[in-house]
């Protein structure tokens, strides 16, 4: 919210900088954005005496000046027909830099010139030139009883002021305003807070001329009207529109201008209402059971659903309670009667009202975050005493007060103990009562352990003892706050395991040259549809765009759509690795919560060049062999390899268990989803579920070290043929089971596939490594077992050993 | 003989071997089966036999002579060969390219985060990203149809017209866990919370969707502001040097009461003037947050803060739009190691 310095200055006497004030109200909670100047200095321009004017000897239109700046005389070529000897006028001194930009949009900057031959110092200026007004006729003429050399921001007293912009946050309705900004300086810097309007009233009579009837007491606890009759309606006058525009709030006329100044200055909203429009004087503040439709201020015709607060005349509703007036009942030109309101709504009515209908107004702001609710006779008094003054009405005597909900200003006990307990301060009472003072906290008892504090109805923040703890602290200063005489000491704990396992994950994905990237965890529908049913998949239910509908169910998305991006950019070797979290539906428990399954995986990919061409290599692609050596390495780093089993399926992708669980598989990527990611190149993904692997690993043991065997191993070769659907897994792992435990190493050396074999078929060529703790193996001891391991793959496969 | 046999020895030695052609040239003319070492041998049978052992030891000096020359200079001609430089020895030609495995700069500043918080006797504890509308708000003292919520554009992910059914929501923040933790264990509680969390606001250079956080909780008997002051303080100094300037004011957040942000100096090396930079917020946690978990407030207190990776990685290294960090760009990527 935007802040005027000189506002402020009405209610405390500051003796502060702009830039000054701006660091205490940060440093007491008001965080200040930003400050800056508002109107123009006019640095450099003085009031000029214009002593002579002569015709210019090269050109018809210009004339030669002779100007008394006050510091000297100089000659100034002027264009404009109005300039005469002995006028008092603006002079912009050579270096001044005017607020209006050339035709090139470069700042106007006045420098030394010859026009036609004549030298030129300075310029005599009109007033857009200068930024205070629109009248291009001519120069603009000065009063002569001016000064001459005098500034000439001095000399007409130009509106300056500071633009000081505050972060308000939402626990703080009372420093919506000038008043409440000062309140809080006043108490921050120990200064007496003016105010400079009436806040004690004489009861009233309420109006005679409409009457103000409340149908929805718990939606609106106060309905104050006041009246002023046989108003002008016109422009404000400067101090008000000076104010407002400085705040960035556009004058309007000066009805609406004054509603909008007293809401700055009290933060009380206000509406002015065309008395004449009230159907049958009379105002009901009520609700409705249907939908109804109203055109608001803005000519926009609105559906406010059943529940929305309206205030109505005897016919129809005038306005939306809170957030903004109807058309119909507007002050316009025409406007000579004008109906005050000054009101407290619900919070929680308006907010809704402002969130359904999208529109926030500073109304709606304030009334949402709570406004004072003792406030409103105040302002309604302020408001109509400043219409009648500025224009030129009379306030109808009387003032309708309707006030179903009263609010008791709250009490509150501070123990000097739990400030101290939560601070870690040492206050005495009379320390904290003496922070407090200025907040107009009203000190109802004080002894040497407590205090006890009524609360003014503007802090509706301040509920509990420990709001007011806040209120100790941030006025003393955190960074006053003394630092412990020695820090306690704590037991550390443990790094969980699920840390240490992801840590773990990180640092081998890394020692294996993959580099680590984040990718969105938000994807597009219509990319999901290609990873699975979406059905299956979460959604959020108010996306940013369609790009981001659906929670990533893999990791998949994010790297074929940082590969496309690389390759896109003519990078085209990437080795990556992500964690991260995916997620499901499920029809079971849920992980955290019901229906979602939401899993930590970590997904390996390859995509493009393995090597370059290069003196050295051949250029060549990456293949699945490439990720399947890099991803069992890194499960056995993880110290599960021994527990791994894997199996792979029609569509030859290769799944991995620990026991009958599922943990990850590893594909190539099709050749679909690559030409959707604009890939050009082969790319193969694993993706494995970490969270699987630490519910696994949490039933094992730490592995235990076993003594190298101190013998020499024994190895024997042998081939077989088989048909061709017959998978080299299923082989091998009949081979180990059947070899038993010397069995130490099984390699495939030699794949072959030819006519010599016959039709679908292919041969494989085993190494068995055999090797024992206790002694020396010889071919005595391996023949046996080879003879063993042929028989179940002839019986199991249909092989036949090669010879 | 004996003269014939140094004069034999004298020749070996002043034998001159330069090349390979040279040492056959020496082993034709010496050690062949022709050669003079073999034929001085069969002058043996002329030697009288009380001179046996004397010429004999003389020819076997001889001969081993004639060996060691041959060898040793076969080997100092093998290692003369050795030492010639093929086109592809030359050691300056590039090796392939041989990319090594790298973390994100995400990555790099928790680490450091969470280092320095394990050095401060914080435990690590994480928690689901989608989550209920009882964790990751009114727990944490966030009234129904309060402003408060504003302030975090919320994805939903669920709403049910059901009362009774909580909305799940993506996380706006890692507070969720602090609720979670304290619901498992009693304190003292000293932990960190790294997570992603979402907000619904468009993109720019500045602000992106989803981010990430990481969240110190500290529940004991007697936690001060005090206590918290030096605990960031200390933090500030370990992650920005032991000079860092900063400074603490007052802010607001629903599940902390007081509440303060920690500011601190920066001034960036393309810009002439410095500025005070938002680095994280805190608090002592609020007692309805403590009382929604079943912690009474007037035997515990705490504090917790929190902070933005993103903000502080990108002040680290100087990268001006937040969306880099996700573009994955192996030319962005691998300038950090």
């Amino acid at each position: 919210m935007k802040i005027s310095y000189n506002w402020l200055t009405e209610f405390i006497e500051l003796d502060l900088s702009p830039e000054e004030t701006a660091e205490k109200l940060t440093l007491i909670g008001l965080e200040v954005d930003s400050i800056a100047s508002y109107g123009n200095k006019l640095e450099g321009v003085v009031v000029g005496h214009v002593l002579e004017v002569t015709d210019h000897p090269n050109a018809d239109r210009l004339r030669i000046c002779k100007v008394d700046t006050g510091t000297e005389e100089v000659q100034i070529i002027c264009g404009a027909d109005n300039v005469a000897a002995d006028q008092k006028v603006p002079v912009a001194t050579v270096g001044t830099t005017l607020p209006v930009e050339t035709e090139n949009g470069e700042p106007f900057t006045i420098r030394k010139a010859k026009l036609r031959g004549e030298e030129s110092r300075g310029m005599i200026c009109a007033e857009d030139e200068l930024g205070i007004g629109d009248d291009l006729s001519g120069i603009m003429v000065l009063d002569n009883k001016l000064e001459t050399g005098q500034p000439l921001q001095q000399a007409l007293d130009l509106y300056q002021d500071i633009i000081i912009d505050i972060e308000i946050t939402p626990n703080r309705p009372d420093a919506t305003c000038h008043l409440g900004v000062a309140r809080d300086l006043a108490a921050a810097l120990d200064l007496e807070l003016k105010k400079p309007f009436k806040t004690e009233f004489d009861t009233t009579e309420p109006l005679q001329e409409i009457g103000i009837s409340i149908e929805a007491e718990e939606k609106c606890a106060r309905y104050v009207g006041k009246l002023v009759k046989d108003i002008t309606i016109e422009e404000s006058p400067d101090w008000i529109q000076n104010r407002l525009k400085t705040i960035g709030v556009r004058p309007v006329n000066n009805v609406v201008d004054i509603t909008n100044y007293v809401m700055f200055e009290l933060g009380q909203p206000l509406h002015a209402f065309d008395a004449e429009t009230i159907q049958g004087n009379q105002i009901i503040i009520k609700d409705f059971d249907e939908e109804i439709t109203f055109e608001t201020l803005d000519h926009i015709e609105r559906d406010c659903s059943p529940g929305t607060l309206f205030i109505c005349d005897g016919k129809e509703p005038i306005a939306i309670a809170g957030v903004m007036g109807g058309v119909d009942s507007e002050v316009g030109e025409k406007t000579t009667n004008v109906l005050i309101e000054s009101a407290y709504f619900d919070p929680a009515t308006i907010r809704k009202t402002a969130k359904e209908q999208v529109l926030q107004t500073d109304a709606s702001y304030r009334f949402e975050r709570g406004i004072d609710p003792q406030l409103q006779r105040i302002a309604a008094e302020r408001t109509a005493e400043l219409i009648a003054e500025v224009c030129g009405g009379t306030m109808v005597e009387g003032c309708t007060d309707v006030h179903p909900v009263k609010t008791e200003p709250r009490q509150l006990d501070l123990r000097k103990s739990y400030v101290n307990r939560l601070l870690g301060t040492e206050f005495s009472t009379e320390e904290i009562a003496d922070l407090l003072d200025g907040l107009e906290l009203k000190l109802i008892e004080q002894d040497e352990d407590k205090l006890k504090y009524q609360i003014p109805t503007f802090r509706p923040d301040l509920e509990r003892e420990v709001d007011l703890i806040e209120e100790v602290g941030r006025l003393y200063d955190y960074n006053n706050i003394p630092a412990p005489k020695h820090g306690k000491f704590t037991s550390p704990e443990p790094i969980t395991d699920w840390e240490n396992l992801l840590s773990k994950a990180r640092e081998t994905a890394k020692g294996l040259r993959f580099r680590e990237i984040y990718s969105n965890s938000l994807m597009p529908e219509k990319d999901a549809q290609l990873l699975g049913k979406t059905e299956e998949m979460t959604h959020t239910l108010n996306p940013i765009s369609n790009d981001m509908t659906t929670l990533r169910p893999s990791l998949l998305y994010g790297f074929l759509k940082s590969v496309g991006y690389n390759f896109n950019r003519k990078v085209q070797q990437v080795r990556f690795f992500e964690i991260g979290n995916v997620f499901e539906k499920t029809s079971a428990d849920g992980t955290y919560h019901s229906g979602i399954d939401e899993q930590t995986n970590i997904l390996f990919g390859l995509a493009g060049f393995k090597t370059i061409e290069h003196w050295k290599t051949e250029p060549q692609h990456y293949d699945a062999f490439d990720l399947k050596a890099a991803v069992e390495s890194f499960l056995a780093q993880l110290n599960i390899g021994e527990q791994i089993t894997s199996r792979v399926d029609k569509n030859n992708v290769l799944s991995y268990f620990i026991a009958d669980q599922k943990i990850g598989q590893l594909r190539n990527v099709s050749q679909e989803m690559l030409a959707e990611y604009e890939i050009e190149l082969p790319a193969v993904v694993g993706e494995f579920s970490l969270t699987k692997i630490f519910e696994a690993k949490q039933q094992l043991q730490e592995p235990r070290y076993e003594p190298v065997s101190k013998f020499p191993s024994f190895e024997f070769d042998f081939a077989v043929i088989v048909g061709q659907s017959v998978k080299a897994g299923d082989l091998l792992q009949s081979i180990k089971k059947t070899a038993g435990p010397t069995l130490k190493d099984l390699q495939v050396f030699d794949v072959f596939e030819g006519e010599s074999l016959g039709e679908q078929k292919k041969s494989l060529a085993f190494r068995l490594s055999f090797l024992d703790k206790n002694k020396t193996l010889t071919i005595n001891d391996v023949e046996p077992i080879i003879n063993k391991v042929v028989d179940v793959l002839e019986k199991q496969y249909s092989a036949k050993l090669r010879s | 003989m004996l003269d014939d046999i140094k004069a034999l020895k004298q020749q070996i030695a002043n034998y001159n071997i330069a090349d390979d052609e040279d040492l056959e040239s020496f082993r034709l003319k010496f050690l062949s089966r022709n050669g003079e070492v073999p034929a001085m041998f069969s002058r043996m049978s002329e030697v009288p036999n009380d001179q046996k052992a004397q010429v004999g030891r003389a020819m076997n000096e001889v001969k081993n002579l004639a060996k060691d020359t041959f060898e040793t200079n076969k080997k100092k001609l093998a290692r003369k060969e050795a030492q010639q430089i093929g086109a592809k020895d030359d050691l300056s030609l590039p090796a392939p390219p041989y990319s090594a495995g790298s973390y994100h700069p995400l990555t790099q500043t928790l680490e450091e985060m969470k280092n320095i918080f394990y050095r401060l006797g914080f435990s690590i504890a994480d928690g689901p990203e989608v989550e209920d509308d009882f964790h990751n708000f009114t727990a944490l003292n966030f009234p129904p149809n309060h402003p408060a919520r504003d302030e975090q554009d919320t994805f939903f992910i669920r709403k049910d017209d059901d009362p009774n059914i909580d909305d799940l929501v993506l996380r706006t923040h890692t507070s969720p866990v602090q609720i979670r933790l304290m619901q498992e264990k009693e304190p003292p509680i000293r932990t960190i919370m790294p997570g992603r969390v979402y907000r619904n606001e468009a993109v720019s250079p500045k602000s992106y969707f989803l981010f990430h956080q990481v969240e110190a909780l500290y529940i004991d008997t007697d936690v001060s502001v005090a206590e918290l002051k030096e605990t960031l303080i200390s933090f500030a100094k370990l992650m920005f040097g032991s000079d860092v300037k900063y400074r603490l004011r007052p802010g607001f957040f629903p599940f902390t009461e007081p509440s303060l942000e920690m500011d601190i100096w920066w001034e960036p090396a393309h810009e002439k003037e410095g500025k005070w930079l938002e680095i994280l917020g805190s608090g002592m946690v609020d007692p309805n947050v403590l009382k929604a978990v079943g912690i009474d407030p007037e035997k515990y207190t705490g504090f917790a803060w929190g902070m933005g990776v993103e903000r502080i990685a990108m002040r680290r290294h100087q990268i001006d739009d937040i969306r880099t960090f996700y573009e994955n760009d192996v030319r962005f990527l691998e300038q950090f190691h």
